[in-house]
């Protein structure tokens, strides 16, 4: 193929994207831009209130010790439960794995929670959580929301891992038993670093799940006691839908997604090298 | 108020009567509300006999989403728009000075009499109205309600407490001499919510502190308010509010107290009816008084979509709506109190003038909302009264700078 044949072809190819990338661009960057355009502005649609603030909001939000209390709880409820549920996923992935029958009934009773409506979820902690008084004690109630967190999500995880363990083949494990390993060091040596690359895949779609978590605490707590369990999703709710402050909830949002770039831009980083090493 | 009624009406009802067949051909008013608590809704029957007596209208009601904040959040939505997809819309009496400022709802001044107006509760109609004008005209009506267990203060020889100190030395009394260890003192709702905020008030105003000076300054009275809430901080310490106060709203606080665990409830009225039935725990032992201080006013109001096509008809809808006959349908069917005196029971004729409305200002959602994670961390002990106040002062002066 001539070079003139390769850059014909290449114009064609963006042709044809054109319009693709166009629609993608009306979806993400249009409302993307929107909202920034909103954080600039004091905007409280209800009684008529739209000014230009510049980029006062953002100075009170890094002044407003609310919001630095919801960086600090989501922060905490993100390590918190995607460190559990990478734990507990990987222990589940290996009982299912060593399971010889009833295996299939298995991957379905750990499905389950997954497969339930986070609105439903948090009314069976509700439940669940009513007779302790938990929910509306500060320092316990986001330890209580953790744990409705890590029971609904453990299957993901699990599931990953899960199916990451039957790929590898038996022969591996054979060849480290006989070159004398134990379980332990199998698990250490040969099981955990052929995981990795997939757990961390699964990690990152579950922090950013966790960087914007908001049905159960909206259900379970509102944001309390104390605005100990309000995440940064949930201040920026507050603004945008409580106290009515539109522009002031839009920088929150904006803030939000800055961080969840940040996040997911670091974690891309840690999966490219594990990549390269194995 | 609405997150009360969402609380109790806990059996979902199906609008049987609702939509009818064969509808006439002519206007069709469209009423929005929530959902009334109970099994017997008396809507239906009502709306019909308007429809026998204005023919050729058809009236069609809509319950509105289940939550008090996703309804307000529905009507913010669809009020914005100026669509006039209903045009008779049940108001909670937070939400009308906030709706009347949007320009949401049509004037009702020149069309409510003034003398009918002197016929409702005074507090209930000062929620209705803004800068002089009448928004809204008062449906249904609640009061914050002291319960105590008669029997238990017989015991002791208390007559029912004038005040929180007062209310807080006899429970203490009463838990001491009850062969029941766990039986607790005072139940009142101290989630992050509405609810707290209104328990909160109810503590300032016996004190004679306001949350809003009538030259809309915000806690004027730092130090007064800061002694309320940890006051309220003081009940949590001192064992004579359970633990459970500080995660709870009003059904837990009810099932608490209609157990027989608590000394006195802090509730809305509804709760009377279900302290009485034939399986209550305490049936024939609640006594019920105005809190010290006045209790809060909740209820709702009816109003009309200033887009309405149907100005006169949704106002003739209203009138119906609110007329001492259907006013006594809706008491006796759901147990929702009139909000005229001469139409409520004796008892309650008092305690329900001692009512005080929440602050009227077209802000009280950001009020509201920026005051509940402050008093929350107050009385949990997260952060000392003061401090928590004055964090959430800066707050409102920062949201309700400028025009």
């Amino acid at each position: 193929m001539t070079s003139g044949a390769d850059r014909a072809e290449r114009r064609l190819a963006a042709v044809l994207l054109a319009p693709a990338l166009a629609v993608l661009a009306g979806v993400t960057l249009y409302p993307l831009a929107q909202a920034l355009g909103l954080s600039l502005e004091r905007r409280v649609p209800v009684f008529g209130i739209d000014e230009f603030v510049g980029l006062r909001h953002y100075a009170f939000l890094l002044r407003d010790p609310a919001f630095a209390n919801a960086l600090r709880v989501t922060a905490v409820f993100t390590v918190a439960s995607v460190a559990l549920e990478v734990v507990l996923g990987v222990a589940a992935a290996l009982a299912l794995a060593t399971m010889r029958r009833w295996r299939a009934a298995g991957i379905g009773l750990l499905l389950l929670p997954w497969c339930l409506p986070g609105v439903v979820t948090a009314r069976i902690f509700e439940w669940l959580y009513e007779p302790t008084g938990w929910l509306g004690i500060p320092g316990r109630a986001l330890p209580a929301l953790i744990v409705a967190d890590v029971w609904r999500t453990t299957p993901f995880l699990a599931l990953f891992a899960y199916a990451r363990l039957i790929s590898i083949p038996p022969a591996i494990g054979e060849a480290a038993a006989v070159d004398g390993a134990g379980r332990l060091a199998t698990l250490r040596a040969i099981t955990l670093p052929l995981l990795a690359p997939v757990l961390l895949t699964a990690a990152l779609f579950r922090t950013l799940d966790a960087l914007r978590a908001f049905d159960l605490m909206y259900v379970l707590t509102g944001g309390g006691p104390a605005a100990t369990t309000e995440t940064l999703t949930l201040y920026a709710y507050r603004h945008l839908f409580q106290t009515l402050q539109l522009g002031l909830g839009a920088a929150a949002a904006v803030l939000v997604l800055v961080i969840v770039a940040l996040v997911a831009w670091a974690h891309v980083h840690a999966l490219d090298a594990t990549e390269a090493r194995t | 108020m609405v997150a009360r009624l969402g609380g109790l009406a806990l059996v979902v009802l199906l609008f049987a009567g609702c939509g009818g067949g064969g509808a006439p051909p002519g206007v069709e008013l469209v009423f929005r509300h929530s959902r009334m608590p109970g099994q017997d809704d008396p809507l239906p029957r009502l709306l019909r006999g308007f429809e026998r007596e204005h023919p050729g209208v058809r009236v069609t009601h809509e319950p509105l989403p289940w939550t008090a904040d996703v309804q307000h959040q529905f009507y913010v939505i669809n009020l914005e728009g100026r669509a006039a997809g209903f045009d008779v819309l049940m108001v909670d009496v937070i939400w009308t000075a906030e709706f009347a400022r949007a320009g949401w709802l049509l004037d009702l001044t020149d069309r409510w009499p003034a003398a009918e107006r002197g016929e409702h509760f005074e507090a209930t109609v000062a929620t209705a109205m803004l800068d002089g004008r009448v928004w809204a005209v008062p449906w249904v009506m609640n009061v914050g309600l002291l319960y105590y267990r008669s029997d238990l203060l017989d015991a002791s020889g208390f007559a029912p407490p004038r005040s929180y100190e007062e209310l807080a030395h006899q429970a203490r009394v009463v838990m001491e001499r009850a062969a029941d260890r766990r039986l607790g003192g005072f139940v009142w709702q101290g989630r992050q919510y509405e609810g707290l905020v209104v328990n909160v008030l109810e503590e300032l105003w016996a004190r004679g502190v306001e949350l809003v000076a009538t030259n809309g300054r915000v806690l004027v009275d730092l130090d007064g308010a800061a002694a309320a809430l940890g006051f309220r901080r003081r009940l949590l310490t001192d064992g004579i509010s359970p633990s459970l106060v500080t995660g709870a709203d009003e059904e837990q606080t009810r099932r608490e107290f209609g157990a027989g665990r608590a000394v006195f409830l802090r509730n809305w009225p509804y709760a009377r009816r279900l302290f009485e039935r034939p399986t209550s725990a305490v049936r024939g032992r609640v006594g019920v008084t105005a809190l010290p201080g006045g209790g809060a006013l909740g209820g709702a109001h009816l109003a009309i979509n200033r887009a309405t096509h149907h100005p006169e008809l949704a106002w003739q809808l209203v009138r119906f709506l609110t007329s001492d006959r259907a006013q006594l349908a809706i008491a006796e069917a759901v147990g929702l109190h009139p909000t005229k005196p001469k139409l409520l029971e004796p008892a309650l004729r008092s305690i329900f003038a001692a009512a005080r409305p929440r602050p009227i200002t077209p802000w009280y959602q950001t009020l509201s909302a920026t005051m509940q994670p402050a008093f929350s961390a107050a009385i949990t002990g997260v952060t000392p009264p003061r401090d928590a106040l004055a964090t959430a002062r800066l707050q409102l002066e920062y949201f309700l700078q400028g025009p």
